[in-house]
């Protein structure tokens, strides 16, 4: 399907030419992205890495641009899906009646406001840009896990939101101040403090009264299920240590000088019970910058870079409990005294420390753990991944959660769909110092068979059931109409509540509801 | 219908042992401190349990009579909020359900009730070596939940990681009546089937693709009314050590505790003027006057804390680094130079009161408040203190990690006075409206100044709030009239 002529010029006469493609080329790359075979075999449809094939791409260049297009989409009822950096099927349309908004021209810095410490950006601005400018002012932000290549306003307004240094930059949906949002009628919405007449500004984003963040998202984003979001205030916070950053060599041999006051624990603690009971203590501390349970393997995969280099940290993978903590200071009394508290808890729980001892990482294991860059050694073994589970609560379900996902894994592992992590593979993180923890579970399989990519999928199906029926969180990807009426009756039934959301804002159903929700007439 | 009808279904729900219509308790409910115009409601009940409160909803949404929610058992209202609009209003007072459900001292939460009140809990708590995050010097009968649920700022702003916080889950019956829990809370399972996977509803995000905690808070009982909420806890340090510094130049203060932000270097952390600090320390009004006359016109008071066998450690780190800071701005602001024994001080930081601070001078108090940024916080202060000479008392809060600032501007007068609250009322208004004309952000809008403030906010907000409205309260049962459901 492609845009009829005439509406075709009308989106044209928006953007400007060259800033709209209906071409078969175009609209066929960008109905491509990872992990869509999985979404696509759980939907009952094809195991392909295609989703339907969208009319045209836009690229708008403005706010006023993106609501013209929007309220053209509401005239000729055709669907949209807005993306920014585009990583993973939630940038997909769920139907070829769509266009692809690409905000990849919309990619400034619109300001860093270092007495109110937030920066103010556009969809297309990646966490490395953002950070290597905060960084001249002491400052860091929040990175989700997916990496620094990704949108921070994605990960703020439209997607999930957990990083790997959460205990000290907590999650992408309240770290959300003021906001610019097209909704999908077509109005712009400026949430907080923005939205005054006099003096807008970004620095509060709720109220007056109710705070209409509650509509934007939840733990997960909307996923363009409900408009598009043009510039988001993130809040920052201090740089961990010096800002000098050093690294040479290259790609994917660099080296790295580790800054003064910076170093990492990596220690087994043996048992869940144990494990709990120190990550606990560690963050009540708040002296982490990072601190994770990582599953031995994925211990072993964080400090790779290729299948080789892999397989030669088979020591190390054998940790029956590993937490991964990073301390790092600003000063040397608060390293020493960082360090006094490490050196206290690793004496009192009776653990040790292998860095320096058993094993001693590359030096760009900490650049890329200051850039928040260590979800992509998830592709390593197989060029493929995605994560189950995804509650958020205590260290405890989430440790129960990771225990009762083991066995299930394991039968997927002896039919040899996916790669074998002895069942444990795990990432799990605590947030805002240990006031609460999720868990996910990342599993490498062969996006290229379709028995590796179907044996991925039911693995996705069954964890889902075993989360409802053990009562164990809902997992990340509970999103579309089909997930929300499987999970929402055991949930308040918020399916319904959600729904009339989607129904009130969006009457004509053209913000893409396929990771979102549907109307009931739909 | 009757209101015979109302009462008599009403009796049934709560007991008659539960329901007032005693002009004189009906009186108590007509006013508060505000100016906002006085109205009877047509009962008050106090419920029991959930089941009551639910039945009063769904009879409201099928009898036509409005409901509005308050929690706190005794003491001052104080910004309008509770005062009927029209004639069909019964009082719902929750201050009955005042259940600590649990205190889980390893997650650091509490589960609690709405009548629960700061005397009740800050006790409680201690005993168990955890701290509720308060606003300022809170009275001891004001109900936690509720101030958690108006979004009163805190006083620790590098703990408030949100602007929600502390408030985490809840459960929550929306207008219609329909039982909903928000957060982790909603599930799978039960909350007795969630404890038992060894979750605490620690997590105030979702169910999945919204967060409806956000539309309930803020909101003054208009949404929803929430019968249980977990709150965020911390822990309480062995060993706090208080400065207090003094200066004519508050935005040498401003700077200063910037820095102190920036980098989490304390816990509590505030400003306030002379006034306002002696409100807070003394009880007489002769003892208060004094006192403000004898400190410096602006008061940065903050804490830094530490805790276990390494407490001591921590305090010489934090101590060094802030002398650091202190020696590179060439700052001359000494902690030996207050008269204030600190044991005063960290009793209002750490403690609820009977008797509310804000109306110790004089016995009246009408509060201007607002959000701002760092940069307009000295300009406001001099728009304010060109208008209002004299008993002014000035807080300003950092708030959400140093990325915006509650401003409070207490104007403090006899309200036995009819001259002297007639010019107050005639100022509250005046000034409130020159800041909103100057950009300051009434996020939560009481009483009279909710239409004020919507006027000077893009109409998308209202119409997208009144959407929501009719999603959650389908019949605006529920507090109508407030904010800027007017209709």
């Amino acid at each position: 399907m492609v845009l009829e002529k005439d509406i075709f010029k009308e989106f044209e006469d928006i953007v400007g030419i060259g800033n709209i493609d209906d071409g078969e080329v175009i609209t066929n790359v960008y109905a491509y992205n990872w992990c869509m075979e999985i979404f696509n075999y759980m939907e009952g449809k094809e195991p392909i890495p295609f989703s339907p094939i969208p009319k045209a791409v836009v690229l708008p260049s403005s706010t006023v641009e993106v609501q013209q297009i929007v309220k053209l989409c509401n005239k000729y009822r055709i669907v949209f899906k807005a993306q920014s950096t585009g990583l993973g099927p939630w940038n997909q349309p769920s139907t070829d009646n769509s266009i692809i908004i690409d905000l990849r021209r919309m990619n400034k810095i619109v300001k860093i406001d270092e007495k109110n410490l937030y920066a103010v950006i556009e969809p297309y601005v990646s966490g490395s840009q953002l950070q290597v400018e905060i960084m001249k002012y002491g400052l860091n932000c929040h990175m989700p896990g997916a990496g620094p290549q990704v949108s921070p306003l994605a990960s703020a307004t439209s997607m999930n939101g957990p990083g790997f240094t959460s205990p000290s930059t907590g999650h992408s949906a309240r770290n959300v101040l003021a906001v610019e949002w097209v909704l999908p009628d077509g109005e712009i919405m400026k949430l907080g403090a923005y939205g005054l007449k006099n003096n807008p500004d970004f620095f509060h984003g709720d109220g007056p009264g109710p705070s209409l963040r509650g509509i934007m998202r939840g733990w997960a984003g909307t996923k363009s299920g409900l408009g598009v979001f043009t510039k988001v205030a993130v809040k920052l916070f201090p740089y961990p240590c010096s800002t000098e950053y050093s690294v040479k060599g290259y790609s994917p041999n660099y080296d790295f000088e580790i800054p003064e006051f910076m170093k990492l624990y990596v220690m087994d603690c043996g048992n869940f019970k144990k494990l709990e009971t120190v990550m606990l203590r560690v963050e009540e501390q708040e002296i982490s910058f990072m601190c994770s349970y990582l599953s031995g393997f994925a211990v072993m995969a964080i400090f790779s870079n290729s299948i080789e280099s892999l397989m030669d940290k088979i020591a190390i993978g054998q940790m029956k409990a590993p937490l991964v903590v990073i301390i790092a200071a600003r000063t040397q009394r608060e390293f020493y005294y960082k360090q006094k508290v490490m050196d206290f808890l690793l004496k009192k729980f009776k653990i040790k420390n292998i860095i320096g001892k058993i094993y001693t990482p590359n030096p760009t294991f900490y650049a890329e753990a200051l850039r928040s860059n260590l979800g992509l050694h998830g592709f390593i073994a197989t060029g493929g991944f995605q994560s189950t589970k995804g509650v958020a609560d205590t260290a405890n379900v989430c440790l129960r959660s990771t225990k009762s996902n083991i066995p299930l894994k394991k039968g997927f592992i002896k039919q040899g769909v996916i790669v074998n992590d002895f069942g444990e593979g795990t990432w799990m993180t605590s947030y805002e110092s240990g006031h609460y923890f999720h868990m996910e579970s990342p599993t490498m399989f062969d996006q290229t068979t379709e028995q590796s990519v179907s044996g991925m999928a039911e693995y996705m199906e069954k964890s889902n059931q075993l989360d409802l029926l053990k009562h164990l969180g809902a997992p990340f990807f509970v999103e579309g109409t089909r997930m929300h009426e499987l999970f929402g009756p055991h949930m308040s039934n918020y399916h319904i509540w959600l729904r009339k959301i989607k129904e009130i804002f969006d009457p004509n159903n053209i913000s893409d509801s396929g990771f979102y929700i549907t109307p009931q007439n739909k | 219908m009757s209101e015979t009808r109302i009462y008599q279904e009403l009796v049934k729900i709560v007991g008659s042992k539960n329901i007032s219509n005693d002009p004189k308790v009906l009186e108590e409910y007509s006013e508060d401190l505000s100016f906002f115009p006085k109205k009877k409601p047509k009962y008050v009940i106090w419920p029991r349990n959930r089941n009551q409160i639910q039945k009063t909803i769904k009879l409201a949404n099928s009898l036509n009579f409005s409901i509005i929610p308050v929690s706190s058992s005794s003491g001052p209202r104080h910004h309008g909020d509770t005062i009927p609009r029209n004639n069909n209003s019964i009082v719902l007072n929750l201050s009955k359900l005042k259940k600590i459900i649990n205190i889980d001292r390893k997650n650091r939460v509490v589960m609690i009730e709405p009548g629960v009140s700061f005397g009740e809990l800050i006790p409680h708590l201690y005993k168990k070596g955890l701290k509720i995050l308060t606003p300022l010097h809170p009275r001891s009968s004001k109900s936690v939940l509720t101030a958690a649920l108006e979004r009163e700022p805190i006083i620790i702003p590098r703990y408030m990681w949100d602007s929600s916080d502390p408030l985490l889950c809840t459960e929550v019956f929306f207008g219609n009546g329909e039982l909903f829990k928000t957060g982790t809370a909603a599930g799978p399972g039960s909350i007795k089937q969630q404890k038992k996977s060894g979750q605490a509803q620690v997590n105030p995000m979702g169910p999945t693709q919204f967060s409806p905690f956000r539309l309930i808070q803020g909101a003054q009982g208009s949404i929803g009314i929430v019968t249980w909420a977990t709150l965020k806890l911390e822990l309480v340090p062995s060993i706090q050590k208080v400065f207090h510094l003094q200066s004519e130049n508050i935005e040498e203060l401003l700077d200063f505790q910037y820095e102190l932000l920036k980098y989490r270097l304390c816990d509590e952390l505030l400003i306030v003027n002379n006034l306002n600090l002696a409100c807070l320390i003394k009880e007489d009004s002769s003892e208060i006057l004094q006192l403000a006359n004898s400190l410096a016109m602006w008061n940065l008071i903050f804490v830094i804390s530490g805790r276990d066998q390494l407490a001591n450690d921590k305090i010489d780190y934090l101590e060094g680094d802030i002398h650091d800071i202190m020696k590179e701005k060439k700052l001359k602001l000494s902690n030996n130079k207050s008269k204030i024994n600190k044991d005063d001080i960290l009793k209002f930081l750490n403690q609820a009161d009977a008797n509310p601070w804000r109306l110790r001078l004089n016995g009246g108090c009408q509060d201007i408040f607002f959000i701002s940024n760092y940069e307009k916080i000295t300009e406001f202060i001099a728009l304010v203190e060109n208008q209002i000479a004299n008993n002014l008392g000035i807080y300003i809060q950092p708030i959400n990690q140093g990325t915006s600032y509650h401003c409070e501007f207490d104007i403090y007068y006899n309200p036995n006075n009819q001259e002297e609250a007639l010019y107050v009322k005639e100022k509250f208004m005046k000034t409130s409206i020159d800041l909103m004309n100057s950009g300051a952000f009434f996020n939560r809008p009481y009483g009279l100044w909710a239409k004020e403030v919507y006027e000077r906010h893009e109409d998308s907000t209202y119409r997208a709030l009144k959407k929501v409205k009719r999603i959650f309260d389908p019949n605006n049962v529920l507090n109508p009239g407030v904010l800027c459901f007017d209709d």
